[in-house]
């Protein structure tokens, strides 16, 4: 009996001014953290840019895999031609193939600037996003990626270098002499 | 010694345009018994059923890459002797330590042209 008058008689209480003070600017985050995720359009880059990319980078390989073979099946065809009273005919015929083998670069050119842009507005959206919440990055590996990039690493190599090789031919051959 | 311009000679690389480059440039230097596999397992299994008198291998495929590829060479008794070029686009200085410390004979970076494969040739099968 005692305790239940004491409970309808006291009132709840009170937050402190400093509790209170910080659940406004914990929603205030929370409502800012929001924005910026609107901001980041997370669902436009996952339905639309990034599968852009793909399809853009596949055609791109398609394009220059079916122009290689063109540029290579004109040259294979050049070399075996007969030495006859036709031979520059036929051999012009097939530099002009060549020549429009080569008309592959500027749609290429096309399709990869569309790319670059994509990640161009990737990047922007995601620097503000990380700035706006002053993200930082988790250390250690994806547990997922663990192997896959401890294969890669301990066995394969990572492709050409930008600006030429690490070592030249000229430092390779040194090192077998 | 003259180059034996009979022996059967294997090409390594996942990409066919790879192959046939690689193709026309022996058939350019005079070979005609030039075979192809796409990966260190096939090709594998081609040196088992074929006398070669070269390797010529890219390093990156799946799922065997050319390095694996030599070392399993390497360790075959009847693969051993078996000349070996790596023909790569990356040439991290380490990373050709490691093929040479593995048993290449030589290693070429790309884009290389018909002379460069040449004088490998030459070198790794004894002109």
């Amino acid at each position: 009996m005692l305790f239940a008058r004491k409970t309808r008689d006291s009132a709840p209480e009170r937050p402190s001014p400093a509790v209170i003070h910080e659940l406004v600017e914990i929603a205030e985050y929370i409502s800012h953290l929001r924005q910026e995720i609107a901001a980041l359009r997370a669902n436009e880059i996952t339905r639309d840019r990034i599968p852009m990319a793909h399809e853009e980078l596949g055609n791109v390989l398609e394009a220059t895999a079916g122009a290689t073979n063109r540029i290579m099946a004109s040259a294979e065809e050049m070399l075996s031609l007969p030495e006859d009273a036709d031979y520059r005919v036929n051999v012009e015929a097939k530099i002009y193939e060549i020549f429009e083998a080569c008309a592959f670069q500027d749609i290429t050119g096309q399709r990869i600037s569309k790319v670059v842009e994509a990640l161009r507005q990737l990047e922007l959206r995601l620097a503000r996003f990380a700035n706006a919440v002053k993200a930082r990055d988790e250390s250690g590996v994806d547990p997922s990626e663990a192997d896959r990039r401890g294969r890669a690493e301990r066995l394969l190599l990572n492709g050409p270098q930008i600006g030429g090789p690490a070592t030249s031919q000229d430092d390779i051959d040194a090192l077998f002499a | 010694m003259a180059l034996d311009l009979s022996m059967p000679i294997l090409v390594v690389d996942d990409y066919q345009t790879m192959v046939r480059i690689i193709r026309n440039l022996l058939k350019q230097l005079g070979f005609e018994e030039v075979d192809d596999a796409s990966d260190g397992t096939a090709a594998l299994a081609r040196l088992k059923s074929r006398k070669y008198g070269l390797v010529i291998s890219d390093w990156n495929m799946e799922p065997m890459t050319g390095y694996e590829l030599l070392r399993h060479v390497r360790a075959d008794e009847s693969l051993r002797t078996t000349p070996f070029i790596m023909v790569t686009a990356e040439s991290k200085t380490e990373n050709v330590i490691a093929a040479k410390k593995a048993g290449v004979n030589n290693y070429i970076v790309k884009p290389f042209n018909a002379a460069t494969l040449k004088s490998k040739i030459e070198a790794v099968c004894g002109a």
